[in-house]
């Protein structure tokens, strides 16, 4: 085990790609410490902000307000990364394995393009989760993404793969460009959910407004969601599946595309 | 031989089993229904992969090519068909994959939709009852086929009575099934014929009682035999059709039975021998 | 004072191929041998430092004749594409050196360190709108160390073709002679000459002779060779620069050949001639015609060309042809942005890939190669790809190797699909550059065809741009990839391989005659159509920060 232990938050944000369990699998305490951090354009190292212990490990955990250190488990494949605090912009992005828990917030574009492993953060998140980079044609594709809190902005933007399960509120946007895979919205969402959604489907555990090209279809049960439901109720996430608890509205759309993707909206039975 | 495990669930055992039973109809004989099939077990809702009652049905065929076709000319006839089942692969883990799903969600129509969840993908087949939902590759691996008992009885009574508790407690093996009607056969086969030419098989004179004594007839059967019948089983391993066999030995001793034995058939139908008194050890 | 002894010098203007012979620079210029001619002593005494070249080729700095680099369609581009700028080059800052990003479009900084990094020492920016004149100059000034000149796009602004199509061929020139002042640049551009006008109906100029939207009688024909026309009376150094109509379309062949007919008795520089070589009626039968433009070329002695030479791999189009765009777009069904200036061009940007697998990429490669092979006379044909269109300037090694190789050359071609090595002739071309050639298509040529005196040799008195290159590639197996050393204006900027900075380069500007009282006809119908105000409209002066008026023959005192 590898701990790092934020000796104060940076004053601006520290770009750390190296805190990956790829980086330190095979790495003395000494090398560790000396791995280049950016802070702003100046280049520094690890222990002019962390206190390091460990050393050869591809189990991390960082201590401490990390919200201004981005970019922890960029690309990573393997191990775990704990942070017991906060984290910052883009954490995990192009990950494709291991896993990633974060006891409080994170910030914009966690898991951004990543194509395997899990992430679990405990608070609320930015926006743009699982999303594509500016530009680039695909977000996510495989992988899991576990918010207890809320989200930001175009959460799973031109994602293709993997789930996104948010407890929290949701603001615009989510699902936009979707491509496939499936966002669970918790609490629902703000505006302009699913907007231009090819394929995919988007749960949602509250009513939320819908833009006008997304059509009723149909009320159902569907049978994929029980296996989903199982999945989720594994990670402590839970999906209501069972006809004598209600039932999901299946909306088409996003039909201005035109897409083939759905938003299912959950109706509790007597409600 | 292959054989793939296809689960079936369904809104209730019931619909489940009308599912399995019609599934698994006419695949007594790879020879002449070009499959055998039977149920392997009814599974309650927790064993099931969404959470629903449902049954496990096996399947056997010669070859991984013959075994896809009849998965999904079968399922494609009586599942995807039957009210609210859904159908799972229940070889996860095997290397070898035929495509099912990826077949039959033809049907829809290019309505169909996929999810694919933790390396596994399921088709969603838009249905007028809602949606049929069917795993797109079905695991394959290898497995034997034909493991038999022959019950020698003193009458047509008692060699039923023994057949049929020896069927039941057979049943309750996981890993088998018996793909005859009941799991008995009353007209056990020899390969070929001796007296017509071109014939894949024919009775197997050597265990029919009316004929003991016919010129030619190199009767088995001891003097006090009137009566015999089969029992056929497929297995997905050794393990599996010497464990059934065990059981089903056991619970075929029953009064008027006279001896149990197995078919040798000279070795020429697969590699695979039960030795009968090997399973006594 | 400064001594480059020993190396293998190329200085095709001056006749010198390969000999080995030490080169004097001093106050930014090649200057005689420190052991000839008076004062010999003194200079001598100054010479503080040497640069031992031996074992090496000495080269005059190159200079690219058509690319585009700066300015509002090529920042548009960089917008486009903000993937691409993920995966490129990172320039961090140092020291000496400025934060930038290489790949398809690099930004400003970027650019004058991976000229210069190749050894390429003077860039012409081949399209500026007037509208967007200060934006080119501000990133122009921030391309560090290579010097720069800008051509004026003219051939679609509405004001002369009105003037044109009334025939007033007179006034048009002191037009547009006005816009070079007004724009602070160096010669005049036409892209698609009523293409782009007609483009704001949505339509495209396609018959050489026959009018487009918007206009009743004028051709495209008689605004080329008016504007020719207007090159000439002006007597700018460089020539009209020409980006021929129906670009990229099979069977514009005709078109081409046709063009260089209409320029008869007229000099004119064709521009990317690669992207105007094609046979066939369709993508389906597409083929190289390179045999026959380069036919016609080598006859019209009054023509230089550019090849615009396409490489496998990922590029950017960035061009004014807009039309042009919408169906490149239309055939990638990608992402598309397109820009209308006013009355006076358009922009359109596809991101695009060339794929050795398609068979019209296949041709695309093998045209370009072709057109440098067939054309006779090197000092008329330049190494460019028309970056970032056909390709990346920093790829033009891949370029020289692909020329002065012809098995390496043949293998490439074999590689192709089979259908496509049934369209090109490349196959069959056994020509192979010499080095003194290679330094004529990449320095000396295109520094003659610009009328830069100064540039593109290393005679006494020429500015000291000098590229110095191992006489054998040493990483990535490319000639020019990694030069030893480069000297821009006599201070080194590139040493063992490390770009360290340098001084910003120079601007060429020129100041052509015109009636002062031209104004009083442009600003009227400036106002009614323009959206900014008229006074706003020209670049001041102040704005460049190196300009370097290169005088006319009939420049005012």
């Amino acid at each position: 085990m590898i701990t790092l232990t934020l000796k104060e938050p940076p004053s601006v944000p520290l770009e750390a790609e190296v805190l990956s369990p790829d980086v330190t699998a095979e790495l003395s305490n000494d090398a560790i410490r000396a791995l280049p951090v950016y802070l702003g354009k100046r280049q520094r190292r690890v222990d002019d902000f962390f206190d390091v212990d460990g050393a050869s490990s591809d189990q991390i955990t960082i201590h401490g307000d990390a919200s201004r250190v981005k970019w922890i488990g960029r690309a990573m494949t393997r191990g775990r990364i704990r942070v017991d605090g906060n984290a910052g912009m883009h954490l995990g992005a192009y990950m494709s394995g291991g896993a990633i828990d974060v006891s409080g917030n994170a910030s914009d574009w966690v898991g951004a393009e990543m194509s395997g492993g899990a992430i679990r953060i405990g608070g609320n998140a930015g926006g743009q989760i699982g999303a594509a980079y500016r530009g680039s044609n695909t977000g996510m594709r495989d992988g899991t993404i576990l918010v207890g809190g809320g989200a930001g902005l175009e959460v799973g933007m031109r994602m293709k793969r993997g789930i996104i399960a948010i407890g929290g509120p949701v603001r615009d946007f989510a699902g936009l460009q979707m491509k496939g895979g499936t966002i669970v919205l918790g609490s629902g969402a703000e505006l302009r959910t699913g907007a231009w959604m090819m394929r995919g489907t988007i749960i949602s555990l509250r009513q939320l407004p819908l833009m006008p090209t997304f059509l009723y279809a149909a009320t159902y049960v569907p049978g994929f969601l029980r296996i989903y439901s199982a999945y989720l109720e594994r990670l402590g996430f839970t999906l209501p599946c069972s006809e004598q608890q209600g039932a999901y509205q299946r909306y088409t759309g996003d039909t201005s595309v035109p897409g083939k993707g759905e938003i299912l909206i959950w109706a509790p039975r007597g409600a | 031989m292959r054989a793939s495990r296809v689960i079936i669930t369904a809104a209730s055992e019931a619909w489940a089993r009308t599912a399995a039973t019609s599934m698994t109809g006419f695949a007594t004989s790879v020879i002449g229904c070009k499959v055998e099939a039977g149920i392997e077990a009814v599974l309650a809702a927790a064993e099931t992969p969404d959470g629903r009652p449902g049954a496990s049905v096996l399947v056997f065929a010669f070859k991984a090519e013959g075994l896809a076709t009849r998965l999904v000319e079968r399922v494609g006839q009586t599942v995807l068909t039957c009210p609210t089942t859904a159908c799972f692969d229940g070889l996860p883990d095997a290397a070898d994959r035929v495509q099912v799903g990826s077949v039959l969600r033809h049907f829809g129509d290019k309505l169909q939709s996929s999810k694919f969840l933790d390396g596994r993908r399921y088709w969603r087949v838009p249905v007028m009852e809602g949606e049929f939902l069917v795993e797109e590759a079905f695991g394959t691996q290898p497995a034997i086929g034909g493991g038999n008992l022959l019950i020698l009885a003193k009458d047509q009574a008692a060699a039923l009575a023994a057949a049929e508790a020896s069927v039941d407690a057979m049943r309750q093996v996981r890993g088998v099934i018996l793909p005859f009607p009941s799991g008995i056969v009353r007209a056990g086969s020899k390969v070929g014929a001796k007296r017509y030419k071109n014939m894949t098989a024919s009775t197997n004179e050597a265990y029919c009682p009316t004929v003991r004594r016919r010129l030619g007839v190199a009767s088995e059967l001891p003097e006090a035999v009137n009566s015999v019948l089969e029992i056929v089983v497929d297995g997905v391993d050794r393990q599996a059709i010497e464990d059934a066999m065990r059981v089903g030995l056991d619970a075929a001793c029953r009064p008027g039975v006279v001896q149990i034995s197995a078919g040798n058939y000279g070795g020429k139908l697969g590699k695979h021998l039960f030795k009968l008194h090997d399973l006594l050890n | 004072m400064l001594r480059i002894t020993g190396g293998k010098v190329y200085d095709p203007a001056n006749g010198i191929d390969g000999v080995i012979k030490d080169i004097y620079i001093d106050g930014g210029r090649i200057v005689a041998p420190a052991d000839e001619g008076p004062g010999a002593e003194a200079r001598g005494a100054k010479a503080a430092r040497a640069i031992d070249a031996r074992g090496m080729l000495v080269f005059p700095g190159g200079v690219d004749v058509h690319t585009h680099v700066a300015g509002g369609a090529l920042n548009f581009a960089r917008g486009l594409v903000p993937e691409n700028q993920r995966a490129a080059r990172k320039f961090l800052h140092t020291k000496d050196r400025r934060a930038g990003l290489g790949g398809m479009t690099p930004t400003t900084f970027a650019t004058g360190y991976l000229y210069a990094g190749m050894g390429w020492t003077t860039v012409n920016e081949a399209a500026v709108p007037v509208l967007t004149a200060k934006h080119t100059h501000e990133e122009l000034h921030d391309t560090p160390i290579v010097d720069k000149s800008a051509l004026l796009l003219m051939a679609n602004n509405e004001m002369v073709l009105d003037l044109l199509e009334a025939g007033e061929v007179e006034r048009a020139r002191h037009v547009v002679a006005w816009h070079i002042w007004a724009a602070k640049v160096y010669g005049v551009k036409a892209v698609n000459p009523g293409g782009v006008a007609a483009w704001k109906w949505g339509k495209n100029a396609n018959a050489l002779h026959e009018t487009f939207e918007g206009y009743s009688t004028l051709t495209p024909a008689k605004i080329i060779a008016d504007l020719a026309h207007i090159v000439d009376q002006l007597q700018l150094p460089h020539p009209l620069h020409l980006h021929c109509n129906n670009l990229g379309v099979p069977g514009n062949v005709a078109t081409t050949v046709e063009t260089m007919k209409v320029l008869e008795g007229r000099r004119a520089h064709l521009a990317h001639l690669q992207f105007h070589a094609y046979g066939g009626d369709g993508w389906s039968n597409m083929r190289s015609e390179a045999a026959a433009v380069a036919d016609a070329f080598n006859r019209h002695t009054n023509l230089t060309c550019d090849a615009g030479a396409v490489l496998f791999g990922d590029a950017v189009t960035i061009t004014a042809d807009g039309p042009w765009q919408h169906l490149l777009y239309q055939l990638t069904g990608r992402k598309w942005g397109n820009l209308d200036v006013e009355n006076e061009t358009g922009c359109g940007i596809v991101p695009y890939v060339y794929k050795d697998r398609s068979l019209v990429n296949a041709v695309q490669w093998a045209v370009g190669l072709e057109l440098m092979l067939l054309i006779t006379d090197p000092w008329r044909v330049f190494l460019t790809t028309d970056h970032p269109n056909g390709g990346c300037f920093w790829r033009y090694p891949e370029i020289v190797q692909l020329l002065m190789d012809v098995e390496f050359r043949k293998e490439q071609v074999r590689r192709l699909p089979e259908a496509a090595q049934q369209r090109i002739v490349l196959g069959d071309l056994d020509r192979q550059y010499s080095l003194f050639e290679i330094a004529i298509i990449t320095s000396a040529g295109p520094a003659r065809a610009l009328g830069m005196s100064n540039k593109g040799h290393l005679g006494v008195g020429a500015d000291a741009d000098v590229a110095i290159y191992p006489e054998q590639p040493d990483k990535d197996g490319f000639l020019f990839s990694y030069p030893r050393y480069v000297l821009k204006g006599g201070e080194i900027v590139v040493e063992e391989g490390d770009v360290i900075g340098g001084s910003e380069g120079r601007e060429f500007i020129v100041r052509p005659e015109y009636d002062a009282a031209i104004e009083a006809y442009i600003r009227p119908l400036f106002q009614q159509a323009y959206t900014i105000s008229f006074d706003n409209y020209p670049v001041e002066l102040e704005r460049l920060r190196h300009p370097e008026q290169v005088n006319l023959p009939s420049t005012p005192a």
